[in-house]
Formats: structure tokens, C-alpha cells, sequence
């Protein structure tokens, strides 16, 4: 969240965006209407992939805690609106907003009963107490819901649009202008007003923002809230394209990590870049190689691209530095 | 970062002889109890703990001191167990315990591959590269059937046996992994006492300094890797040889997690507080699901832990860092809970209940 206005940045952002769009020009060059179902479908999840990373990221400016219970957020998010939309029958967006509070409630609730009492202690102590806390969520939820997933309605329809030869279901559209708007909300929050303004100072050195009167462990606390509302939004609107089950947080929250180590970690366009470059990097190897090896690709590109820039597409080069 | 201390630094020796003869008597009090009363085999489940207990010794050298932390750790395990098993069950006469030996190389040889570059990573970037060292194994170990046997994996592992001694019964096996993981608690031992595990400490501290002062960061960073590795492999081939078949579930991102959930537990750079995380954490599941076999007459609906016993888990896992963020072993013997230490407190409370009795 950083460094927006940064020029070397600045010109990263540019220099990727370019290259992922080359990607994409010569996928359509050489597989035409294929392509471009894979485009489609690759930049539906990497949005998703892109609204966790900006969770995690969030939190670690922060606070410099990688938070794993990231995914799980997203799981409850689907699971809650399962109940309050398709079981309860509440309007859509009445089922969204609560279910977003509720889960955005027990992001600060965490913050304030298990990460405030570990300011001092190590990086790594707290990241454990996100994994208990992970397994503690993921546990409650096959409780409450059982482990079987579950079905959620698109919010319009199910019929795909028909465009160029691909078929793009209507839900792939909400996906992109949730995604958009939120990155617009991110924006706007850490750049024009206060307290977002006071997170970035946290974010970038937390005892000169504290001799300057911001509350770091406000940042803390708001940092948790938000990243668990970005979390289960993610988790909402996704939902209807893949189940939610109770299990489906680990890998979104993995992959979320990775995107957001992608674009490098603590950055807002870091995170939008990173998710959609592993989001149709993933759809490209499912459709071109073996399916079981998807996955095993993915991370192996993923490290490579460490190697090569071992500070992220986006990141600074001193957020390398433990 | 605080530098390690904790009992190792003091009682190592005099802690090791306790530890090893409660080991040498804790079969025999263990299995002098019916099995109704505990409703656990403390014995089974001690040696999957000296198993784990392998790869959390290294793992603890790697984090505790070197600094360097692994997500990945599942995949020597892993590695170590699948080299043994295919070696013994092609070969019929293919000793185990060169087996055993050859998966814990193999797993230091591939850790020396992936760890000369990935260690160049630093903090989440390391954690992240490793993590997903450990899925692309996971992913070979199920997708390279023709070697590994895919989702079915490899059933029928003989035994481990040395020199004709064979280690086929729960009580052998026990007092074979205790033994081997005592002994690596002495090389441990004698590890961080000497120059490179100054060095490392060094390195934990401040990489820049340690570089400054003519430590070769990056040999030592290395070395560290691939010894937990050889230890997490030597764990895996132990694994195999006790479980007699084995399956990519086995091997998952969980058992890494867990891996360093025991490191971080039981007290990072404690020696000795990584066995204890080790045995804490092995236990809990079998004692979240006796619990209520213990309380007679509950209520049907309580006694079917099953559906809840994982809630209670990531509970007491997130209650016992959040009070014992130092580990356990430090939580217990001089650490603080609420100004005071624990033992010091439980002790006080048993004193004022004493004086109140009279």
C-alpha cells in the first residue's frame, strides 16, 4: 500500500502490465476463441486471486505478519451468504453486506483478542497463531455447514454471453467490477483519506508514524477489518462460479499469498497485477499441459520469478529484508 | 531478535540422561495401564512423535537459529520415506536400513539443489519458495505413478530391520527412534556449541554483521538446510518402516505446517522445547478425542468429538501461543503468565490450597 505515486514503480506497473497483455495478445494470436476462453476464465479467478492478496497485503503493512487465515475468510464469506441468500431467501446485496460484517466483526476480533497481545513477540509466533486460527475456522465451518459444498445462485442468471466464440458466464462480470471497484475503494482509502493515510505512514516506518501521533495499533486493527471484508467479498462472488465448502479457503488463501508475493508484498497494484498474472497463468497451464501438474507448474514458475526478482514484480527492494 | 536460550544452554547433558531414562521406563508404566482408563496407546503414539521429533530438530536449527524458515519441510519428509519404500519393496534383498540411509542422502542431496538458490530469498519470500518446494512434491509424489504408485502409494514395506534384528512391534520401534533421536540431540548438541553454530547465532542476530565478520552467510545458510533436511528425510524413511505403506496424503503442505507449528510451540531455538512442541502436539489429538471417554455419563450429543475436536485444536493451539508465545518449554519453567511464572504460580495456588485444608 506503499509508494503509490513511486516513479521506478510507476514504470514497473506499466513495464508488467505490458508484458501480461503481450501474453495475452499472443495466447489470442495463437489459439483464437480457445484463448480466449482461457483469458477469460484466468483473469475471473486471478481477480479473485487478486482481492486476497490485497488482503494480505493489507495486513502486512500493517502489522508484517502474513496472515493464513486469509483464505478462510473468504470460505465464510460463501458460506454466509449461502445461508442468508440462498437459505434464509434475503435480498442479494442485504445477504452481502452482512455477511461481509459479520466476517470483517471476527477479523477484528482476532486482531484484538490474539495479534494485539503478540506485538512483541516474533513475526513467525503470530503466524502460527494465524494457522491455529485458520484450522479453527475451517473446523467450525464443516460443524456448522457440513462438509458437503454447497451451491449459490449468480447474481444474474446463469446464461453465458456469447463473445468472439467464448462463452463468459454473467457472474465473470461482477467478478471484474466488484474487483475494479474495490481496488478503487483501496485507493481512495489509503491515499485521500486520514486514517488510510496514517496506515501508510505505519506501514512505512511505525515509531516515526507513532512520535507523529498515528495510533499504530488502530492501523492494526483496521488493517484486520479490512483485509477480512476484502476476504469475504472475494469469497461471495466467486462462490457461484466454483461451490463453497468449507474447505475451499486453503487454496484460495495460498494462491492469494502467492499472487501477492508475485506482485511483491505490501503493495495495492502489486496485488491486482500478481493475482491476474497467476490467474491466467494457471488457466494457460491447465489447458496446455497434463491437469494433475497445473498446480505443480504454477509454483515452480512462481519460484522462478522470486529467483529472477527476488523482491516481487512490484515491491521494493528492501521489503526482501526480514 | 532475542538470541536462543533456554534449558539446552544450561542442563543440556544432565537433561539429556533424564530424558533418556524417561524413555528407557515410560514403556513400562505406559503399558501397565488398561487400555479403558486412557483410551490412547501412549507408546504408538510416542514414536510418531520421535518420528516427527527428526525433522523438528533440524527444522529448529534452521529457524530457531539460522533464522530461516521453511514451509517446504514435508517434502524431504517425504522424499526420505519414498526412496526406501521403492527401494524395498522392488528389491526384495535390499537391506532397510541402507534404504533408511539412502532416503535421508538422497533428501540432503535435493536439499543442497533447491536450497543453494532458494535460500538467496529472505523472510515470506523464502516461506513462500519453500511452500511451494513442498506442493511440487506433493504433486510429483502423486502424479509420477509408474514410480510412486500415485494416490494408492506403496503398501507393503517390510519392516526395518538391522543386522537381523528386526523392528517389527510398536515397543521396538520406540526405544529404536528414541535412541536415534538422542543421539542426534547430542550431535545437536555439540553443533551449536561449536563454531558454526556461534556462526549461526550470529546470522540469526544480524545477517550483515555476520557477513561483516567474516561468517560466509550463505555456506552456513546452506549447510543448515540440508542437515534438516537429512533429518526430516531420516524422519520420512523411519515413517515408512513403521507405517508399512504410504500415500501422497501423508506428505501434505499440513505436515510442514505442522512441522513448524511444533518449532514455534515448543520455543524456537530450544532444543529441548522442540521436543517437548513435538510430544504436545502428538498428543493433542488423541487427548482432544479420549476427553470424553474420560468424563463418564455425558451426554451423547458431547460425546461425539469427532465433529469438534478440530475446532478445540485450533483453539488450544491459538491459547497456547497467546500465553506461552516463547514456547512451552520457556512458558513452564521461567517464562511469565500474567507476572508470574506458571510452575511458580501452580505452585503457590497448590501451597495456598494446602494451608486452607488445615
Amino acid at each position: 500500500m506503499l509508494d503509490t505515486y513511486d516513479k521506478s514503480r510507476k514504470k514497473m506497473l506499466f513495464g508488467s502490465a505490458a508484458l501480461l497483455t503481450l501474453v495475452l495478445v499472443v495466447i489470442l494470436a495463437v489459439k483464437g476463441s480457445t484463448g480466449l476462453q482461457w483469458i477469460a476464465s484466468g483473469l475471473t479467478v486471478g481477480s479473485i486471486y487478486a482481492l486476497v492478496a490485497m488482503g494480505f497485503s493489507v495486513i502486512y503493512s500493517s502489522t508484517r505478519v502474513i496472515n493464513f487465515a486469509q483464505g478462510e475468510f473468504s470460505m465464510l464469506g460463501g458460506m454466509l451468504m449461502y445461508t442468508f441468500a440462498s437459505s434464509a431467501g434475503l435480498p442479494v446485496p442485504l445477504a452481502f453486506i452482512i455477511s461481509v460484517v459479520i466476517v470483517s466483526l471476527l477479523g477484528a476480533g482476532f486482531e484484538r483478542l490474539a495479534v494485539r497481545r503478540l506485538r512483541d513477540s516474533s513475526v513467525i509466533t503470530v503466524i502460527i497463531v494465524t494457522i491455529g486460527f485458520s484450522i479453527f475456522l475451517r473446523a467450525v465451518a464443516k460443524w456448522i455447514w457440513g462438509s458437503e459444498p454447497v451451491k449459490i445462485a449468480a447474481f444474474s442468471g446463469e446464461k453465458p454471453v456469447r463473445f468472439l466464440g467464448a462463452a463468459v458466464v454473467p457472474q465473470s462480470f461482477w467478478v471484474f467490477g466488484f474487483t475494479a471497484l474495490a481496488v478503487l475503494l483501496a485507493f481512495l482509502f489509503f491515499n485521500r483519506t486520514l486514517i488510510g493515510k496514517g496506515m501508510r505512514a505505519v506501514a512505512a516506518n511505525p515509531d516515526a508514524a507513532s512520535l507523529v501521533g498515528v495510533s499504530t495499533s488502530t492501523s492494526s486493527l483496521i488493517a484486520w477489518t479490512v483485509a477480512a471484508a476484502l476476504g469475504a467479498a472475494a469469497g461471495i462472488i466467486i462462490a457461484p462460479i466454483r461451490f463453497a465448502a468449507y474447505n475451499v479457503g486453503t487454496m484460495l488463501g495460498l494462491k492469494g499469498f502467492a499472487a501477492a508475493i508475485l506482485g511483491g508484498l505490501g503493495s495495492a497494484p502489486g496485488a491486482v497485477v500478481g493475482g491476474l498474472t497467476l490467474g491466467v497463468l494457471e488457466t494457460i497451464t491447465a489447458g496446455v499441459f497434463p491437469s494433475g501438474y497445473k498446480d505443480a507448474l504454477a509454483f515452480l514458475i512462481l519460484i522462478l520469478v522470486l529467483l529472477a526478482w527476488p523482491q516481487g514484480l512490484l515491491g521494493r527492494r528492501q521489503d526482501v529484508m526480514t | 531478535m532475542e538470541k536462543p536460550r533456554g534449558i539446552a544452554e544450561t542442563h543440556s547433558y544432565r537433561t539429556l540422561l533424564i530424558v533418556a531414562a524417561f524413555i528407557l521406563i515410560l514403556p513400562l508404566w505406559a503399558r501397565a495401564i488398561p487400555g479403558d482408563v486412557l483410551h490412547m496407546d501412549i507408546v504408538n503414539i510416542m514414536v510418531l512423535a520421535g518420528i516427527y521429533a527428526c525433522a523438528v530438530m533440524g527444522l529448529n536449527l534452521l529457524i530457531g537459529y539460522a533464522g530461516q524458515i521453511s514451509l517446504g519441510h514435508s517434502a524431504f519428509f517425504g522424499i526420505g520415506a519414498y526412496t526406501t519404500a521403492i527401494l524395498c519393496t522392488r528389491y526384495s534383498w535390499f537391506p532397510t536400513w541402507l534404504g533408511m540411509i539412502l532416503g535421508a542422502a538422497l533428501s540432503g542431496l535435493i536439499g543442497w539443489l533447491v536450497g543453494k538458490p532458494v535460500l538467496r530469498l529472505k523472510g515470506h519470500y523464502l516461506a513462500i519458495a519453500t511452500l511451494g518446494l513442498g506442493e511440487i512434491a506433493f504433486i510429483l509424489f502423486s502424479q509420477v505413478k509408474g514410480l510412486t504408485g500415485g494416490t494408492v502409494g506403496i503398501l507393503n514395506i517390510p519392516p526395518l530391520s538391522i543386522f537381523g534384528l528386526s523392528f517389527d512391534t510398536d515397543l521396538k520401534f520406540f526405544y529404536l527412534v528414541w535412541a536415534i533421536v538422542l543421539v542426534i540431540m547430542l550431535l545437536t548438541f555439540n553443533l551449536v556449541r561449536s563454531r558454526v553454530g556461534r556462526g549461526l547465532r550470529a546470522l540469526h542476530s544480524s545477517e550483515v554483521t555476520a557477513d561483516a565478520m567474516g561468517i560466509n552467510t550463505g555456506s552456513y545458510k546452506v549447510k543448515v538446510f540440508v542437515w534438516s533436511a537429512v533429518l526430516a528425510g531420516l524422519g520420512g524413511a523411519l515413517f515408512a518402516h513403521f507405517q508399512l505403506y504410504i500415500n501422497p496424503e501423508s506428505f501434505v503442505l499440513t505436515l510442514s505446517i505442522l512441522f513448524v507449528t511444533m518449532v514455534v510451540i515448543g520455543g524456537m531455538g530450544n532444543l529441548w522445547g522442540g521436543i517437548v512442541g513435538v510430544v504436545v502436539l502428538a498428543f493433542l489429538p488423541s487427548i482432544i478425542q479420549a476427553f470424553p471417554e474420560w468424563i463418564p455419563g455425558l451426554p451423547e450429543s458431547l460425546s461425539n468429538f469427532n465433529n469438534y475436536s478440530l475446532v478445540l485444536y485450533g483453539l488450544l493451539l491459538m491459547i497456547f501461543i497467546i500465553f506461552m508465545p516463547k514456547g512451552i518449554a520457556y512458558g513452564l519453567s521461567r517464562g511469565t503468565v500474567f507476572g508470574k511464572s506458571t510452575a511458580g504460580r501452580l505452585l503457590d495456588r497448590i501451597k495456598a490450597y494446602r494451608s486452607t485444608e488445615k
